[in-house]
């Protein structure tokens, strides 16, 4: 756990340009959603539910 | 009791809300906690509230797992357990709960990805709004899911009969039925209370043993400050609460306050020992006309007894009585808390103070019991309806086998124990190692190839120069 959630970066370091920002923005946002979809879809099927 | 497809659905699914209310009732308040730490670290860059974030946001990542998997079962069940139910008032229920996954649900799963994994990678501002919107979405949540609940207790803006089914002819007044605005401020606190009381907790338990620990002092003076403010205020929102109860659920009040006769100067029943079968009291331990003060805002009121209501459609007493007291006493204790934690703020005793600090540790669990009571009284209250007036519960069960809700209540328990228990084991362990400042820093990178057998031993400096000889 300590070394996969991320802390801040370090105060001298210089940001990374806006679109790569965005661009991890919304791929973790999307993985997000897709990992509940499957913790879903998976608890599902699990319960023989069509 | 005979143990039927009905009565072993209504035990699975008391079971499984029972689990699953204590995650969400803590990551409701943690999510805010978060996005508060976040926003003072942002505002005042003491470190602090940074390391208090990077602890905090594992628990809640576990917590929210949890909350997620137990969750989705719930709503499985209204399916297998409970399709006449579903049939009947889907209809009008269903968007309610689609709205929870769609607008809620989802939003809080994609935020956290971000919260969770890319602090660096979006950006301090980015990364914040992550954390709002998740906070965001844990209200959102508990908005929609309240809303359901409050539905069922005082339905509105339908029509239909339970034959033909239920519709939606007034959207607004199913969403914003009327007990709903009370009962989202009630839970709302109660979850804020809740978090206030574990993150107390383990800050408490961390000062016991260390009492110049910075960042649980700080954790510890905010849950204080917290409890100090918002436990006063549930009072206040569990008090109007009682007021729709009296108003839409007169059966439920009656219970409630153990009230079998219908009367003007009802008496408080501190205590009692309320008997379906005797239709009384065996005993009670009373304040004489104070009830009807209470419950009715003057001695003169007359308040509904369970005589009012015919046997089949009174709730079970004895379990609502003693619920609700239980949930009304550790609120005021929690009231307490908050005034002593203010008064060693005050005193700047607070991190030293071995009392309180156990006090706080005890009171730790407190907040999960009063939910669970809270939600006892309103669920067992509101029998032997599923809809208030509506729909009977005994009619809203699936037409299965008690042979097959057996085999799945015994699955739920078994897997219940094993994955919650081992979960709930790891957040206490967490809890326990307290948050450590630089614990997520990258260690000093050496220059050596990875895997390498003495890769962790001290750099060899090399030969001593000739001056050091």
């Amino acid at each position: 756990m300590r070394d996969i959630i991320e802390g801040p970066p370090e105060p001298e370091t210089p940001p990374r340009p806006l679109h790569r920002r965005l661009a991890w923005f919304v791929v973790l946002a999307l993985g997000g959603m897709a990992a509940t979809g499957a913790v879903a879809y998976a608890l599902r099927a699990l319960l023989g539910l069509e | 009791m005979e143990f039927d497809a009905l009565v072993l659905s209504r035990i699975q699914f008391a079971f499984t809300i029972a689990f699953h209310i204590i995650f969400p009732s803590f990551t409701i308040g943690l999510a805010s906690y978060l996005a508060v730490l976040e926003g003072l670290w942002l505002l005042t860059r003491n470190e602090t509230f940074k390391t208090l974030y990077l602890f905090w946001v594992k628990v809640f990542a576990l917590s929210f797992g949890m909350g997620v998997v137990s969750g989705v079962v719930m709503s499985y069940q209204l399916g297998t357990n409970w399709s006449v139910f579903s049939a009947v008032a889907g209809p009008v229920i269903g968007p309610l709960f689609a709205f929870e996954v769609l607008a809620a649900f989802f939003l809080e799963a994609s935020f956290l990805g971000v919260m969770l994994f890319g602090w660096k990678k979006v950006g301090p501002g980015l990364h914040f709004a992550s954390t709002v919107l998740v906070a965001f979405g844990t209200l959102t949540s508990a908005f929609w899911i309240i809303s359901a609940n409050s539905w069922m207790q005082s339905p509105s803006g339908f029509a239909g009969t339970v034959e033909e089914g239920l519709v939606a002819v007034n959207w607004l007044q199913v969403i914003f039925s009327p007990t709903f605005p009370e009962r989202l401020a009630h839970m709302v606190l109660a979850a804020y209370l809740t978090t206030a009381l574990v993150v107390a907790a383990a800050s408490a338990f961390r000062l016991l043993k260390d009492a110049s620990e910075t960042e649980s002092a700080m954790a510890l003076k905010m849950s204080i400050g917290m409890l100090a403010i918002v436990a006063p205020l549930q009072l206040l929102a569990g008090d109007l609460s009682g007021k729709d109860v009296r108003e839409h659920q007169p059966a439920k009040l009656a219970a409630i306050e153990a009230f079998w006769e219908t009367r003007t100067e009802q008496p408080f029943h501190i205590a009692a020992w309320p008997d379906r079968e005797l239709e009384g009291n065996h005993w009670e331990l009373s304040i004489p006309k104070i009830g009807s003060w209470i419950t009715g805002g003057s001695v003169e009121t007359e308040i509904q007894g369970l005589d009012a209501f015919a046997p089949e459609d009174r709730p079970p007493v004895f379990i609502v009585f003693w619920a609700f007291r239980l949930m009304v006493g550790l609120g005021l204790a929690m009231i307490a808390l908050g005034f002593w934690g203010a008064w060693t703020i005050w005193r700047g005793s607070t991190a030293r103070n071995q009392a309180f600090l156990r006090a706080c540790v005890a009171m730790g669990p407190t907040g999960f019991v009063a939910v669970i009571s809270g939600w006892i009284v309103a669920e067992v209250g509101r029998q032997p309806y599923v809809i208030y007036g509506v729909l009977r519960t005994e009619d809203a069960v699936s037409p299965i086998g008690a042979g097959a809700v057996s085999a799945s209540l015994l699955a739920f328990l078994v897997v219940y124990a094993i994955v919650f228990s081992v979960g709930a084991l790891y957040i206490l362990r967490l809890l326990a190692e307290g948050p450590v400042a630089g614990a997520h820093e990258a260690p000093p990178s050496q220059d050596r190839p990875p895997g390498w057998a003495l890769g962790a031993a001290p750099e060899d400096p090399g030969p001593p120069d000739k001056e050091d000889r």
